[in-house]
């Protein structure tokens, strides 16, 4: 409690200039633990913001990650909104409202029955396209999803009444009115005052410019859970190129040419029309860009949208032809027998010498393709994905010359004779992505529980913080439990590094310490491995020593697989032997889905064990052009990232297992190599403050030992009335003048 | 006696019985068989009076198969019919192997209902002891009170009885051993082959199939530990291995969980991602692939241990939950598919709203029943280990309350009487005849009746009297005496009672007569009776 008032003091701070000079603004990061009150208090301030400065700060977009946190962001909001009503005795006019894909807001009977978000995507778009809907004009029998007719007639003159909505609560409102809810939010986000959804729909700019390109200049942006921001940054910016790509892109190109050969003959002014469009520049092709998913688009620099398609692709039959081309010099540049690595002009140097392709028509490229195929009136878009891959690949390649590589593999590292070459288009520099956030939007917070080294974002996302810091827990009573166990009772050192990975010795400790905690912890562990493949190994080798076994007389075992759907499987199970008693162990891998996604709160994981430094994998050619990268431009030493991002997965993993001040939990760093001052400084504070010189190099018996005498402890009833006064504030308590002055002063500390 | 309208299943000619030949004919509910040419059955079971079928060995020269009642009799058959003999015996046994285990649960289930309260209760047991097996009252009357009441209450009373859960590693539990010669043995017990098959009923149904006329059971278990099956990193390559169909079983099994898909939309990691990226976009996508083609044999070997694993913690798991659990799972599961198709969306499965409402328990008000804390003036001995216990008679704090506040109670209220006094020549003798050596303080005066009396007399007395007591409940149960099946009842239960008297408290009596002159609590006893009854 006391924590979320310092917070709060922290965002207050940030905020302020931007009050005082609405031209200012400023931007923040901040580390507070999971479960002390980040997102509502985040939500409570900038709420009152809002109402004292409605013309300064008229909207917020609360970013999270998954959609189960998109949702309960959104059921705090409604908490704190049912607050104000109380206190206020009159109903605000907020409007409040969660955004997300179709997949999770369809209502239509027979596209809602589909299970993959890109199938409902592509039937949604076959029923709600301009020319299908034009087409059912003429002619009624044809298909169009009522739902969106509905809303499309009357929902836009009303707008939706205030209040908070939720996913469901959008869902229910649009069966009510029979309106698309999908649409519905995306048109209503434009005049909410909160605004909900995944930080995808602002950083991908294929989707951004679709969703978010109207947003209000005056809003405050929050980023929750933000530690992989910048691996989201350049995930949306990178492409992968295959064989199989190409050889669906010839596919799709086949399609586009026997099409237009038959609109010639049925329909060539339509052509025509299309043409003369084109020759009047990009902006008015912008008709359908609502319904139309086609303008998707890798951030298209302005000067494109004000000039006209260059002549040479203007005509489709060019354009076909262009892209022939185009593929032809990408299948020979995929016939390589050795690993080729080049920068942005390069490859285009190279193919105007090879195919005398400019740069010019390339910039143009995806524009020009969903153009056409708007013109061509194709309703399956799923099935030009690989087009409009290579043609984005196109435009973005001669877009930047800057912070992207070309990597052609021949073939992968570890089958040398299967040949399988790709082409990597990897973005290196996650600031491009999100510059166009922090340039637009004048207060952009970027928060989550484990954030920690804290400088190194701006630094990689390139901009100015106003504010910066990391929180620690006011605790009660200390419930977390940090061990780093660096030795077996056989003083064998564990680590994982890579000459130690085979060695025997280190993996039966490793599989000691588990079955020796499985013994003393109730309910939950989670143990978390660097990679797959070293658990797989590992598995496999506690298995055949018949270690397994003796943890299964403790703890059913689950294992996290890379199949998604079993995983889940597994983890319900593992929740329901965790639910009655029988207590289990998940075995699971850092980077994974579970470490990012999934919480294991109170029983579900009493323990949390890292058998190692989940670093990267760090001989992937990417990587190594990344991290050359960012010495080059941010003076970031290839160590230093390497550790920062090693440090910020394992407090990632740690950390699910402490979701409040009434939770509490071990966690056990199995690596010696987390004893150095390097890897500990980078823990959130929140962790490293329980570290004690003591717990730095156990054996797996002390640790043990440490174990048993802390979970006796936290096992005493824990009441609300321990925590008065500490970390709980009553409202006289708060009020106190030396309360006051004690998080003020805190405030300024930090 | 041969009703018409009963489904006839199987019919063998030329089968033999007390060297008579008939017919066997396997019906939906009975067994029967009747001599040639006479149109009535002289034998006739019905399956749920079956106890087990015996069959003869392959080797001999007669073929039989026989019944083996839950009374003890049996009845023999002898297939005659000299070409087809056995493959006559065959076809019926398969049918009985089928339809036995459906009547017999139907027509143990109340015996083994009574046989379970038996067991769980010894102290009806001992009742059911004293009173039935003795013959002081019948044994319907026994349970016409108790049984009625039970089945009356909750049927799901009984149900509430906690499944015993199965270990989690008893495979690991079958050490082997070698035999000093090149071989291993495994031991099995009872409990862990139940284990096995409660956790896999594919071997279940493997065994049941194949044991005992294909292979014996040790044969079985044999093969079952050389298996793959048994050895997870093996990989399933022959066909020939009884158990690979329990292998396919498994993953057949294992995938349509998988197809399902969970419940929970907060451990759904399919759709926990808002908006994933397409296909070809992103920096991870030359990532280890995971199919099967590529894996090395090594590779695909751990894979397969890691999903035996998955799937045997949660076969064990379901084996905890399956039994009396079955129906409602079912419904669940039901439900769960409907959950997964979108349209169920107008509900919401109540447990996502639930978690989705994050609520911190310390900032609620708090509304739960008071509890005492511990209250540790030293944590560190309860934390580091127990301390041994020193023997001491602990009295319940009740009783020490209690006691307080009766010698309280005692005090407040005494009042000397000083006129009724003795006078100080009696005060004297009686003071030296409490004296040690005086008259009253001779040894064994002193002792309690309980160290008098052996403790095996003690716990038949204790015996006697709750069967008395449960006699006298059943008698006082007839009144009022309202119809004339009550005043039967009373009278019968009267010379229950005599009987009773008779048969148990006259002995007990005499021989605690013969060896305790001194003491006289069976005539307590008898005279309680009789005021009880009287």
């Amino acid at each position: 409690m006391s924590d979320m008032f310092i917070f709060m003091a922290q965002v207050y701070r940030e905020l302020q200039p931007f009050v005082a000079h609405p031209e200012g603004g400023g931007h923040g990061v901040l580390e507070m633990p999971s479960g002390t009150g980040k997102t509502i208090s985040l939500l409570s301030l900038i709420v009152a913001y809002q109402r004292a400065f409605p013309l300064e700060v008229t909207k917020l977009i609360y970013c999270s990650r998954t959609v189960p946190e998109i949702e309960k962001v959104v059921e705090e909001l409604r908490k704190l909104m049912e607050f104000y009503s109380k206190q206020t005795r009159e109903s605000n006019n907020f409007l409040a409202l969660a955004l997300s894909s179709r997949r999770n807001l369809c209502i239509h009977p027979e596209v809602s029955s589909l299970r993959f978000g890109k199938e409902v995507d592509g039937k949604c778009h076959s029923l709600t396209a301009s020319y299908i809907r034009a087409q059912h004009h003429s002619n009624p029998s044809f298909p169009v999803c009522q739902f969106y007719e509905e809303f499309d007639a009357v929902g836009r003159q009303v707008p939706l009444p205030a209040g908070i909505y939720n996913l469901d609560d959008l869902k229910d409102f649009g069966r009510r009115k029979g309106w698309c809810p999908y649409y519905l939010a995306r048109y209503s986000i434009l005049h909410a005052n909160i605004v909900v959804y995944s930080y995808h729909y602002l950083l991908d700019p294929k989707i951004a410019d679709l969703v978010s390109k109207e947003l209000a200049k005056k809003s405050v942006v929050v980023f929750d859970e933000a530690h992989n921001i910048d691996n989201v940054c350049i995930d949306s910016m990178s492409v992968n190129i295959t064989r199989r790509t190409l050889d669906h892109c010839q596919n799709n190109v086949d399609t586009l040419h026997n099409t237009i050969h038959k609109i010639k003959e049925t329909d060539a002014a339509k052509l025509k029309e299309e043409y003369r469009r084109l020759v009047e520049g990009l902006k008015e092709a912008n008709v359908a860009r609502e319904t139309d998913v086609y303008l998707s688009n890798p951030v298209l620099p302005d000067e494109i949208l004000q000039e006209a398609v260059p002549g040479t692709i203007r005509t489709a039959e060019h354009f076909v032809g262009f892209l022939r081309r185009f593929l032809e010099y990408l299948k020979s540049r995929l016939r390589v027998q050795h690993v080729i690595q080049e920068s942005a002009p390069q490859f285009l140097k190279d193919i105007y010498d090879k195919v005398c392709i400019d740069r010019k028509p390339l910039r143009f490229c995806a524009e020009r393709l969903q153009s056409l195929l708007r013109t061509l009136e194709i309703t399956d878009i799923a099935d030009f994905s690989a087009a409009t891959l290579i043609s984005n690949f196109a435009t973005l390649v001669s877009t930047y010359s800057q912070g992207f590589t070309i990597i052609i593999e021949p073939f992968e590292d570890r089958t040398p004779t299967i040949a399988n070459p790709v082409l990597h288009f990897s973005c290196m520099d996650p600031s491009i992505a999100i510059k166009p956030v922090f340039q637009r939007f004048q207060s952009v917070i970027i928060t989550s529980g484990t954030l920690s080294p804290l400088d190194i974002y701006p630094r990689i996302l390139d901009f100015h913080p106003v504010t910066m810091a990391s929180f620690t827990m006011t605790l009660a009573r200390t419930c977390l439990c940090p061990l780093i166990v660096g030795r077996g009772n056989d003083q064998v050192a564990l680590s994982s590094k890579f000459e130690t990975r085979e060695d025997f010795a280190v993996i039966r400790n490793y599989g000691n310490l588990l079955m020796e905690m499985s013994a003393i912890v109730p309910d939950g562990i989670v143990a978390f491995f660097t990679s797959y493949v070293y658990m797989e190994n590992i598995v496999a080798s506690w298995y055949e020593q018949g270690i397994l076994e003796n943890i299964q007389r403790n703890k059913l075992i689950f294992i996290e697989t890379q199949d998604a759907a079993e995983t889940s499987m597994a983890l319900e199970k593992y929740q329901e032997a965790c639910e009655n008693g029988r207590g289990a162990i998940l075995l699971s891998v850092a980077r994974g889905k579970v470490s990012e996604g999934i919480d294991f709160v109170h029983h579900f994981g009493r323990a949390v064990i890292m058998f190692g430094v989940p670093y990267v994998y760090t001989q992937s050619r990417i990587l190594k052009a990344r991290l050359e990268y960012l010495r080059d431009q941010f003076q970031i030493r290839e160590n230093d990232f390497l550790t920062f991002d090693a440090m910020r997965h394992a407090a990632q993993c740690v950390g699910r297992a402490i979701r409040g001040k009434t939770d509490y939990g071990l966690m056990i760093f199995a690596d010696k190599r987390y004893a150095r001052a390097d890897k500990r400084g980078k823990l959130p504070r929140w962790i490293q403050e329980h570290i004690t010189d003591g717990s730095l190099n156990l054996t797996v018996d002390e640790a043990v030992q440490l174990s048993k005498h802390f979970l006796r402890q936290m096992a005493q009833p824990f009441r609300q009335e321990d925590q008065l006064g500490l970390s709980l504030l009553t409202l006289e308590q708060l009020e106190s003048e030396e309360m006051l002055q004690k998080i003020a002063q805190v405030a300024h500390q930090t | 006696m041969a009703s018409l309208s009963e489904e006839v299943l199987l019919v063998v000619k030329k089968v033999r019985q007390r060297k008579q030949d008939g017919t066997l004919y396997l019906m939906a509910e009975r067994i029967a068989w009747g001599p040639e040419g006479k149109d009535r059955f002289t034998v006739s079971h019905l399956y749920a009076d079956i106890r087990c079928q015996k069959i003869s060995p392959d080797g001999k020269a007669k073929v039989q198969l026989q019944l083996v009642l839950h009374s003890g009799e049996s009845t023999t058959f002898h297939f005659a019919n000299e070409s087809t003999a056995l493959k006559d015996r065959e076809a019926a046994k398969e049918l009985l192997q089928q339809l036995l285990p459906k009547f017999k649960k139907k027509a143990n289930k109340e015996l083994e209902e009574k046989n379970r309260m038996l067991q769980e209760d010894p102290v009806l047991f001992q009742l059911y002891k004293d009173l039935v097996v003795s013959q002081v009252i019948s044994a319907e009357e026994f349970w016409a009170n108790r049984l009625g009441g039970v089945t009356n209450t909750d049927p799901a009373q009984y149900k509430y009885k906690q499944e015993v859960g199965i270990s989690g590693a008893f495979l690991a539990d079958i050490r082997p051993q070698t035999d000093g010669c090149n071989g291993l043995r495994y031991n099995l017990t009872a409990d862990i082959i139940e284990s096995i098959f409660r956790t896999y009923p594919a071997v279940k149904q493997k065994y049941n199939e194949n044991v005992p006329h294909n292979l014996t059971e040790k044969e079985f278990w044999t093969r079952f530990f050389q298996s793959h099956y048994f050895h997870r990193d093996r990989i399933n390559t022959g066909t020939q291995d009884i158990f690979s169909e329990c292998a396919k079983q498994d993953e057949k099994g294992l995938k349509s969980m998988v197809v399902q898909g969970v419940k929970n939309p907060l451990v759904d990691l399919l759709s926990l991602e808002d908006k994933t990226l397409d296909e070809g976009y992103g920096v991870c996508g030359a990532q280890p692939s995971t199919s099967n083609s590529n894996r090395t044999v090594k590779e695909s070997s751990n894979y397969a241990i890691i999903k035996r694993f998955n799937h045997h913690s949660a076969m064990v798991l379901a084996a905890g939950s399956r039994k009396g659990e079955t129906p409602t799972d079912q419904a669940s599961e039901t439900s769960s598919t409907d959950g997964n198709s979108r349209d169920s969306d107008f509900f919401q499965p109540p447990v996502k709203k639930v978690k989705l409402q994050e609520e911190y328990e310390d900032l609620q008000q708090e509304n739960r029943p008071k509890t005492v804390p511990l209250n540790l003036k030293k944590s560190d001995r309860y934390a580091h280990g127990p301390v041994p216990l020193q023997s001491q008679q602990y009295t319940t704090s009740q009783d020490i309350i209690n006691s307080v506040n009766y010698i309280q109670h005692e005090m407040a209220n005494y009042k000397p009487n000083l006129t009724q006094v003795l006078s100080s020549t009696v005060a004297t003798s009686a003071i030296s005849a409490l004296s040690p050596g005086g008259v009253l303080m001779q040894a064994g005066a002193q002792q309690a009746i309980n160290q008098m009396v052996p403790s095996e007399v003690q716990g038949e007395l204790k015996h006697l009297y709750v069967a008395a007591g449960e006699l006298l409940r059943h008698f006082w149960s007839c009144f009022p005496v309202n119809t004339p099946f009550l005043e039967e009842k009373v009278i019968k239960m009267k010379s229950n009672l005599e009987r009773f008297q008779l048969t148990k408290l006259r002995p007990f009596q005499e021989k605690i007569q013969r060896q305790y002159l001194s003491t006289n609590v069976i005539l307590l006893f008898s005279q309680w009776l009789r005021d009880w009854c009287w």
